[in-house]
């Protein structure tokens, strides 16, 4: 049983980039709109993808998570947003950051910008900058666009307006160079957030994830949602001969052996591959590694 | 074949246009450079259309005939195509199947040449004007088959509607443009952050535009096919705010309620002139600032003119 789970797991891991790019497609169907200019307004948007991907984005097929819930929560209409959240909660006992790992388009463009060759850097020693990320969650989804309001109770959403360069690229960019109206229309606020997208860019090809890692307030969600999510992976303790492998070969800087379920791990499978006694598989379930540590 | 050949060109226009932006130019064979290429193309395309009406004649006299009747009706179409079908349509008893599928296909072939036009003059506003001097000049005798005031029914008309105001009443857009020296159609949500910052600039736009026989008039997109939580979730913002101009809603199957729907950046605002058609490009985002300000105050120059 333990042998057939780590082959898929196996199987799993090597076909991740597929998996990144077919769900990319599939979260940005509507292809023509590139040309058209334009964002399709249908009733999937009534739906959140799981990965991080601009309602605006001309092809998107659903809502951003990130991006609805600043929106409902900054409206006078409402107080809080009840349906995203619990819709969070359930992607995230469901998948954890494996989304991370294999559905979220941003995370794949990061992972496709890292192939590019050059001198690439660790980011182990810049440790404290993962904690970022909550300070991001807290202050720019949740807090700022719910209390910081105008006259009449509105709020920003901060973080879409001010941060997010996923914006920039799948909303802004294609939309401005169909859209005489909407270039027009670009000002100060627009090359802010470029400086901020190229700078991610830049960052990506140097390290490995730059910005899940110390910005993403969605990855900081399910990060937090990784320690109870049925989806995880599984360290057979009988088998492991703590070669450390595992955590040399792992790109978030995870111990895999130490903390199965830590907040960083984004699931994509490089340490099964790595392990030469084949001790470690994706597990779905309730506590299996509850029990391997009894 | 030639229709064929139309419709790829005209696809083609459209691509190009689209990747290019209207600001972006040349690039293409099919957009013009300058405009002198721009008039000897719509010229051309001009002489095309008369070639098409002056092949059937007769079955165009028609068709012409009953146009006469019910002139006005043309005001309503933004393509002397689409008015040419649909006058054909009205009184399609009058010819044989035959005669009908002709007039059909040849119609086909004005919408899209008026499509060509209508873009060619987007790009160069006075196209029109300086094609048709140059015609004058040419021909003398001014033989064109195509009623004369076929050229302004190629700019962009605002789509008419039967509307009502927040509290009810109606309101009619041709009487509604025609009675207002310039209507400045601002579409908003209640939602929308930067749609409510603007509402007071706006408000103080009205107040100068009225000296001037102007009007603002909302649209909360919220509000279509008179929704009536939505209504009073408008008026309660609209009166926070201290607005004292129209907000309007249409149906949402309307031309109007399509035009609505279709628009995807919010706030948007449309200049409109007397006689209904739409000024230049919209303004896209909040007018707040005094750029934006200043692109809407030269539509609305332009639209006095």
């Amino acid at each position: 049983m333990d042998k057939k789970q780590n082959a898929v797991s196996k199987l799993l891991s090597r076909w991740r980039g597929l998996i990144q790019a077919g769900a990319a497609l599939l979260t940005n169907i509507h292809l023509p709109n590139f040309f058209r200019g334009g964002i399709y307004q249908g009733n999937g948007k009534a739906v959140c993808v799981p990965g991080l991907n601009c309602y605006s984005c001309p092809a998107a097929s659903g809502a951003c998570p990130i991006g609805a819930f600043q929106s409902v929560v900054g409206s006078s209409k409402f107080g809080f947003s009840y349906y995203i959240t619990g819709f969070l909660i359930l992607l995230g006992v469901m998948l954890g950051r494996f989304i991370c790992g294999f559905l979220c388009p941003f995370g794949w463009f990061q992972d496709l910008l890292h192939k590019i060759p050059g001198r690439k850097f660790s980011t182990r020693k810049l440790k404290p900058l993962t904690y970022l990320k909550y300070v991001v969650l807290a202050l720019t989804v949740i807090l700022l666009p719910a209390l910081v309001v105008n006259d009449v109770g509105m709020g920003d959403p901060i973080f879409c307006k001010y941060i997010c360069p996923q914006g920039v690229l799948e909303g802004a960019i294609p939309l401005a160079a169909v859209d005489s109206g909407i270039r027009a229309a670009l000002g100060v606020l627009f090359t802010q957030k470029l400086i901020v997208l190229i700078a991610v860019l830049v960052l990506s090809i140097l390290f490995y994830r730059p910005f899940c890692k110390w910005i993403c307030p969605l990855g900081a969600f399910y990060g937090l949602m990784n320690k109870v999510s049925l989806m995880g992976i599984k360290v057979d303790d009988h088998k492991c001969v703590s070669c450390g492998k595992c955590a040399a070969i792992c790109k978030m800087d995870v111990d895999i052996t130490k903390s199965p379920n830590h907040s960083e791990c984004i699931r994509c499978g490089k340490c099964i591959n790595a392990c030469p006694t084949n001790s470690l598989c994706f597990r779905y379930g309730l506590g299996n590694d509850m029990k391997e540590k009894k | 074949m030639k229709k064929i050949l139309t419709l790829v060109l005209a696809v083609l226009m459209i691509l190009s246009l689209g990747a290019c932006g209207m600001k972006g130019g040349s690039g293409t064979d099919n957009e013009p450079k300058n405009l002198d290429e721009a008039v000897t193309m719509y010229k051309d395309l001009m002489a095309q259309e008369n070639e098409i009406l002056s092949k059937n004649k007769k079955l165009w006299e028609t068709v012409f005939i009953a146009a006469d009747k019910g002139m006005t009706l043309q005001e309503d179409f933004k393509n002397y195509g689409d008015f040419l079908q649909d006058t054909i349509d009205s009184i399609k008893d009058k010819f044989s199947d035959d005669e009908l599928k002709t007039l059909k296909s040849e119609a086909k072939k004005i919408q899209d040449i008026e499509k060509k036009l209508t873009k060619l003059e987007e790009m160069y506003p006075e196209v029109a004007e300086k094609a048709k001097e140059d015609s004058m000049k040419e021909s003398g005798d001014g033989s064109m088959c195509v009623p004369a005031d076929s050229v302004s029914a190629n700019t962009k008309k605002f789509p008419s509607f039967t509307a009502k105001d927040l509290d009810g009443n109606k309101v009619d857009s041709n009487k509604l443009f025609a009675g207002n020296t310039v209507t400045v159609m601002n579409f908003w949500f209640t939602t929308c952050k930067p749609c409510v910052g603007e509402l007071k600039d706006l408000e103080a736009l009205n107040k100068k535009l009225a000296k001037k026989g102007g009007q603002v008039v909302g649209v909360n997109s919220f509000t279509l096919d008179g929704d009536k939580k939505a209504i009073s979730e408008a008026k309660d913002i609209l009166s926070k705010k201290g607005i004292s101009y129209k907000n309007i809603w249409f149906k949402s199957d309307s031309d109007a309620g399509k035009f609505t729907s279709e628009l995807y950046s919010y706030p948007t605002t449309f200049v409109i002139d007397k006689s209904g058609n739409i000024v230049g490009d919209p303004i896209v985002g909040a007018i707040t600032s005094s750029d934006q300000m200043n692109a809407l105050n030269k539509l609305i120059d332009k639209a006095m003119k």
